[in-house]
């Protein structure tokens, strides 16, 4: 058998299962990034904000998840988030049924922590870079907080932090090869299954490999052009 | 060392919210995973280091195979998960006869070697292009100054253009650093038992996922700290012009 | 021969665009040359073609007699072909730059010495020696430990001279040395130039600067569009100038 029938899109060949799992990592790494987005804004208020005690609890999410490897996240959340997820139903609503949360939510879940840490640190920073005088002269016409807010702040923000969330895409992307140790049938955990079966485990970690740059690429091109769109009118140095 | 697990005897146990009897029990385990993760983590570094001034060399050069060559070498590298270049390398290329026939097969057969090579492979191309980003952040007027004051070819690179390079690049690399650390974590995948490897076979073992995660994070984050600091230290010794004067 | 300079029909262009068009000019032992024209003239480019680092596509540079050999790479384009040539002659033509270009990772004093050090060969406690007497001659021995970026631009330009004299060059290049200095610190910088020429250094200076050029120049020269469009005495070309653009420069250069 050559190197390509490995691959066919059929019953014999593992090319449509590898697809499903490219389709698989993309979806958990657009979840991971949407719930490590959620985490970042909760993150940046906290380490903005003007409280010491709140301003602590957002550096330490985000030293110690910056700090601790991706992998040992993945094992906590695996070996320990249903059992947390059950105690907290027991103690809070009384509910003493087993269940089991869904292992995909629960891989985007783990990776949006560690993605939303990264996130975190990109906003923050975009936060600081927008110029104090565009805030003050927002106020000197005469605008509302909530105005300069979301009129003045936040379009900033964003296209300061275009850049940097591009890379923590791009992390969060490679991430995700961790969840296959979670079982879960992305490409990593497709690659392995293949390669056990067909005692082909070349063929199958370049085709995976392939499949990650594939994707790092196309989000690389994408995340370029939709910089140079959130740069209209800004003149580059 | 027996006084130390009884020591241990006497901090709450299951009971509690946290098992503290079995993080302590435990911690001994942990730390012995710790020399092989620095171990791991020294020797990448070190040959990531020399290979990445190759790769870098290689991008700088007017030669368009070396040019060529280096541009995807770290194209892949950077562009795929450090996993997938991990199992590559322990698995993938022990299906070929001619690797196991070769003088390699003795070092890829192990997943000891298999892993330095695939954290040194990686962090190579992350640190080429930290170097060439610090190569290129030389301000051309200074080497033009050099040239001008009769420097040329290797004195240049040593005296003037390395020097200010290193400076740029030190927090960059600083951080690849830290990632290397973390990195060293999935090897563990491979059967080493370093910190991660230890505590997953912990915590598989005793189902105590939050305990055994708290202390083997611990271990990281300190020697992360460790790292930070010798970074900061660095910087202040090589660029005392940039540290605000008292 | 020594301390002298010859230029003969040199030409330099970058691509289709030729920025110097057969320019020859000479410089005796005590001569102060300064250039002056427009921006856009080809001065710094002429400048930098004398030290190499611009390699002219064609003409000659002799420096104290020596002519500078020149050749073509692989690519056709010019490149000088005695390395160790350049880099021994480029001791002997020491340059200051617009932008001072001073090494950020080295203290004042170790800009001073590195050439001397380095390229030359000289014993450190020799170098450290001459270095601070230089750094006394440019009046900022006080400064001697501290890095660039603590310096005002005046000072850096300053410690920038003394860095060029410390390799003991026959020649002096100046390209447009106060340029890029507030207008408050431009005094200074003119004030040890001065004194140089005094000391009958030679010296090719590029500049701005026409009170400078009037007073300290043995000899001026009017470069337009890559053109030696006039030359003279100070006297000559300030006072009785003959072409027309030389004219015009100098009255929308000369006000105020």
């Amino acid at each position: 058998m050559d190197f390509l029938s490995f691959l066919a899109f059929d019953d014999t060949g593992w090319g449509d299962e590898m697809l499903a799992g490219m389709f698989i990592t993309l979806l958990v790494s657009v979840s991971a990034m949407a719930i490590g987005l959620v985490f970042s804004v909760f993150g940046t208020m906290a380490k903005l904000s003007h409280s010491v005690i709140i301003r602590s609890f957002g550096n330490t999410y985000t030293t110690v998840i910056r700090g601790i490897p991706e992998l040992l996240v993945i094992y906590l959340f695996f070996f320990g988030f249903n059992n947390a997820l059950m105690a907290a139903a027991k103690s809070l609503f009384d509910y003493h049924e087993y269940f089991e949360f869904p292992v995909f939510l629960t891989a985007a879940i783990a990776v949006g922590l560690v993605s939303g840490a990264y996130s975190t640190e990109v906003i923050r920073g975009s936060f600081l870079a927008v110029p104090k005088g565009q805030v003050e002269a927002a106020k000197s016409v005469g605008m509302s907080k909530f105005q300069i807010f979301h009129r003045v702040l936040i379009p900033q923000v964003l296209r300061y932090a275009l850049p940097g969330l591009g890379n923590v895409w791009q992390l969060t992307l490679k991430d995700t090869a961790l969840i296959s140790v979670m079982a879960i049938a992305e490409i990593m955990r497709t690659a392995q299954i293949a390669a056990g079966n067909t005692k082909e485990p070349f063929v199958f970690y370049i085709f995976a490999a392939l499949l990650y740059l594939t994707l790092t690429t196309v989000s690389s091109k994408a995340l370029n052009s939709a910089e140079s769109w959130a740069n209209k009118g800004v003149r580059r140095a | 060392m027996s006084s130390y697990y009884q020591m241990c005897e006497g901090l709450p146990g299951r009971e509690s919210w946290l098992n503290f009897n079995l993080m302590c029990e435990k911690l001994p385990d942990l730390l012995k995973g710790v020399p092989l993760t620095i171990e791991l983590v020294s020797i990448s570094l070190l040959a990531g280091l020399f290979l990445a001034l190759g790769i870098a060399m290689m991008r700088l050069s007017d030669n368009r195979l070396l040019n060529g060559f280096s541009r995807g070498y770290v194209f892949y590298f950077r562009g795929s998960p450090l996993l997938v270049q991990v199992f590559l390398l322990y698995y993938g290329l022990g299906q070929f006869e001619f690797v196991q026939q070769s003088f390699l097969w003795p070092f890829l057969r192990e997943a000891y070697w298999c892993g330095i090579l695939a954290l040194t492979l990686n962090t190579g191309a992350y640190t080429a292009e930290i170097i060439r980003g610090g190569l290129q952040s030389v301000p051309y007027g200074q080497i033009e100054s050099a040239r001008a004051m009769g420097m040329s070819g290797l004195l240049l690179y040593r005296r003037i253009i390395f020097p200010i390079a290193f400076r740029q690049a030190l927090p960059a690399y600083g951080n690849e650093m830290i990632l290397m650390v973390k990195g060293t974590s999935l090897v563990s995948i491979i059967t080493l038992m370093e910190i991660t490897g230890i505590a997953k076979q912990i915590i598989a073992k005793y189902w105590t996922p939050v305990e055994i995660f708290l202390i083997a994070g611990l271990l990281y984050l300190v020697l992360n700290f460790l790292v930070t600091q010798l970074v900061k230290y660095l910087e202040i010794k090589f660029t005392p012009y940039l540290q605000h004067p008292k | 021969m020594a301390n002298t300079l010859e230029i003969k029909h040199l030409v330099k262009s970058f691509g289709d665009l030729e920025v110097i068009k057969d320019v020859s000019l000479t410089a005796n032992q005590g001569d102060v040359i300064c250039i002056i024209g427009s921006s856009g003239s080809g001065k710094s480019t002429l400048l930098r073609c004398i030290n190499l680092l611009e390699t002219p596509n064609s003409g000659e540079v002799w420096v104290n007699g020596e002519l500078i050999k020149m050749g073509q790479d692989k690519k056709g384009q010019p490149c000088p072909t005695d390395h160790q040539q350049v880099d021994r002659i480029r001791t002997k033509l020491a340059m200051v730059f617009q932008s001072f270009n001073l090494w950020s990772h080295m203290t004042v004093l170790q800009n001073v010495i590195e050439a001397p050090v380095h390229v030359q060969k000289i014993n450190k406690i020799e170098a450290t020696k001459l270095g601070l007497e230089l750094l006394t001659k440019v009046g900022i021995t006080e400064k001697a430990d501290q890095y660039p970026s603590n310096l005002s631009g005046g000072q850096q330009q300053r410690v920038a001279i003394a860095r060029a004299l410390a390799v003991k060059p026959d020649i002096l290049l100046f390209d447009e040395p106060t340029s890029s200095l507030d207008p408050e610190l431009v005094g200074e910088v003119l004030k040890v130039m001065k004194s140089l020429a005094e000391e009958g250094r030679t010296m090719i200076v590029v500049t701005h600067e026409m009170g400078f050029a009037k007073e300290v120049a043995s000899k001026v020269i009017f470069l337009h569009q890559g053109r030696i469009e006039e030359q003279g005495s100070p006297s000559e070309i300030f006072n009785s100038p003959k072409s027309e653009r030389l004219k015009q420069f100098l009255a929308s250069n000369l006000e105020g």
